[in-house]
């Protein structure tokens, strides 16, 4: 057991760290969804995400880097492009489709490509303009749908789907991860700074307690998240677990920060509108723990 | 990052095993039913702790001076789960491996450590802990047992309640008051449980026997050097211990062996196939290793020489919802046997998952701790 990052592993996050930080820095704009054209030339640039293939990074870096990512408020691809596009080798941005290849996906519109991780193959589709539409959706991604999906030309990858899907809910896990752990830093923040009755309302052990078992919840999913990058523990009980901690988490975030948390000038939003939309990804938790309880107690 | 364990750690893992195959007898889930206090489980480890010893594996992790042979905390706490895990064979002899030994070690002066490290590294040692008061329970700052210093000697009057394993303990790791009142009036006192004046009250409980007590000190005199550290200077040396204890126990791998079992009950009964009952598993497991996961980070931490850390109080929470999820799940789909006496194990799980938040500081300390020192949130004002 070591829960350090290597030499390699830590200069990569240090160095995303930096891109947080610069990023972090701008004022969000009072929008839905709002990607920053000079964030992904950033993430290109720095070659972040083929830390998958390197020697010394590999998945749990990549995941380690997808939480911290999150962290931003601002919309760009991170699960996908960091685990499963260069396991695939395939280029950003892919969009990763659920069961049904015609129901709207995250970053369909904006795609380089469509991948169906089904029981029987791995699929990709190149997508050309035209291909997918833009879906008006209440999530703080970008929301889109493929036109026709039959017309595409599916090409079937020579991947093996169980390890597919198992990177995908790494992926899934990470990203939830990330958006929780900047939700309740910002809500940590609000509640230090704002003052009620004479004190901060941190200072409020009703408010105490619940912000503590969210902390407890996320701490849990963020080392769920790495484990499951490592292969220790099955990515279906990571993925289980993080989605089942967004509905509680993400509700006591937004009851904390009260009527500026439902302000889109407040980019708390930013953050919980991601975690509900991955909370329902793949089947939500109570899928992924059905599939995690066949995995451990096989008959 | 690494999640896996050495080829040492496995092969220990092993040894533990096949130790309990071999030594643990047939009517053992039968025997640990009663609880680490009880008479029967102290019998049963005072025989069993100095296998352990023999072994090498009851105080790997102390040094070879005081009969360990320095091994990582890691070793230790594989032990610890695969012994909790078990019905915990250690009995109350856990508590003197987790945390009282090593206190003593770090804070003890010479005599103390020469006598009474040997016979907990030989596991003929019973210890108990008194801590709580009636007056005192979370708010520990506030116990009233007084210590007076006369000549060179201490003369202790007070009471402590809720004591485990006081009814059977030969020493007692004491609480007393020796200055004024709060956190720097309080002391340490290593007192031996047959000092004159010392009455042990054992109180029924829902919890197993021998689990808890009232002890009264009436003008019990000890020898001044029966004191631990400095006058004062207990409260670091309090916290210091807690944070061994917090995570001492593996509640977790006793959850994960009992939820195995009552899996395999269902399998058994054709009614595992069920959905339902597949998703509240896995529920289950999800809790137990996230659980596992955010222990391991603390023993990480240990292992790395850092000092202790809020993630003791995290993963302390997370331990607790784990015991919860597992009771739940029980009481959803076999209710009779969970709670029954066909599987003693699993009964035992149901009554320590009531006590899961309640003992060794409440849910609600945990949680007061997390919100200030891990999330760094205003400290509430005190009355």
């Amino acid at each position: 057991m070591n829960f350090e990052l290597n030499d390699d592993q830590r200069a990569l996050l240090d160095a995303v760290e930096q891109v947080v930080q610069h990023h972090l820095a701008r004022t969000p704009a009072p929008v839905r969804v709002e990607c920053l054209p000079e964030l992904e030339r950033d993430l290109e640039q720095g070659g972040y995400f083929e830390a998958f293939n390197t020697e010394g990074l590999g998945p749990v870096a990549a995941a380690a880097m997808v939480i911290a990512l999150a962290r931003l408020p601002f919309c760009t691809e991170l699960g996908a492009s960091a685990l499963l596009a260069p396991r695939l080798g395939l280029p950003r941005t892919c969009a990763v489709l659920g069961e049904d290849r015609a129901a709207p996906a995250r970053f369909l519109a904006q795609a380089a490509c469509a991948v169906a991780i089904e029981a029987d193959g791995v699929f990709m589709a190149p997508l050309q303009a035209g291909d997918a539409r833009e879906v008006e959706s209440l999530w703080a991604y970008p929301m889109g749908a493929l036109i026709a999906p039959e017309a595409l030309r599916w090409e079937r990858l020579d991947a093996d789907p169980n390890e597919c899907l198992n990177l995908w809910r790494v992926a899934i896990a990470a990203e939830i991860a990330g958006c929780l752990s900047a939700a309740m830093e910002s809500v940590v923040q609000h509640v230090s700074d704002r003052r009620q009755f004479g004190r901060p309302l941190g200072s409020l052990q009703a408010v105490q307690h619940r912000l503590a078992q969210s902390a407890v919840l996320v701490e849990g999913v963020r080392w769920f998240a790495l484990a499951a990058a490592s292969g220790a523990v099955p990515a279906a009980l990571a993925l289980g677990q993080a989605q089942q901690a967004v509905r509680p988490v993400a509700y006591d975030l937004h009851q904390f920060m009260g009527a500026m948390g439902l302000t889109l000038e407040h980019p708390l939003h930013r953050w919980t509108y991601r975690a509900r939309r991955l909370q329902s990804e793949l089947g939500a938790c109570e899928r992924q723990f059905q599939i995690a309880a066949r995995q451990a107690w096989a008959a | 990052m690494d999640f896996s364990w050495t080829e040492e750690q496995t092969a220990l893992r092993e040894r533990v095993r096949e130790l309990l195959a071999r030594q643990l007898p047939s009517d053992w889930e039968h025997l640990s039913r009663h609880g680490p206090g009880s008479p029967e489980q102290t019998a049963f480890s005072l025989n069993f702790c100095p296998l352990l010893a023999e072994a090498g594996l009851l105080v790997p992790h102390w040094p070879v001076e005081h009969g360990g042979s320095g091994a990582p905390p890691w070793h230790h706490f594989i032990i610890g789960e695969e012994l909790w895990a078990a019905g915990e064979p250690r009995g109350a002899q856990y508590m003197n491996v987790n945390f009282i030994g090593q206190t003593i070690m770090r804070f003890g002066s010479l005599e103390q450590k020469r006598r009474y490290l040997p016979p907990m590294a030989a596991g003929q040692a019973i210890w108990c802990q008194g801590f709580s008061e009636p007056s005192a329970g979370s708010d520990l700052a506030a116990l009233r047992t007084r210590a007076e210093r006369r000549g060179d000697e201490y003369v202790i009057n007070g009471s402590k309640i809720w004591t485990s394993y006081a009814g059977l303990a030969q020493t007692c790791f004491l609480l007393a008051r020796t200055g004024g009142a709060g956190r720097q009036g309080i002391c340490i006192f290593l007192v031996p449980m047959d000092t004159p004046g010392i009455t042990v009250r054992g109180i029924p409980s829902l919890i197993g026997e021998g689990d808890i007590h009232e002890v009264f000190f009436d003008d019990v005199v000890v020898p001044a050097d029966a004191l631990l550290g400095e006058e004062g200077q207990a409260w670091p040396i309090i916290g210091w211990a807690l944070s061994h204890e917090r995570v001492g126990i593996a509640r977790y791998a006793f959850s994960r062996r009992v939820l195995d079992g009552m899996v395999r009950q269902l399998q058994a009964q054709g009614r595992f196939d069920d959905p339902v009952v597949q998703a509240r598993a896995g529920q289950a497991l999800a809790a137990i290793e996230a659980a596992r996961l955010l222990v391991y980070r603390v023993i990480d931490q240990r292992a790395r020489g850092l000092p202790p850390t809020a993630d003791a109080n995290v993963a302390r929470t997370a331990v607790i919802a784990a015991d919860h999820q597992v009771s739940d799940f029980g009481m959803s789909f076999l209710p009779d046997t969970y709670c029954g006496s066909d599987h003693p194990l699993h009964l035992s799980h149901h009554e320590r998952a009531i006590a899961a938040g309640i003992a060794a500081g409440a849910a609600e300390i945990q949680l007061n701790l997390v919100a200030q020192d891990f999330l760094k949130l205003p400290r509430e004002a005190r009355a």
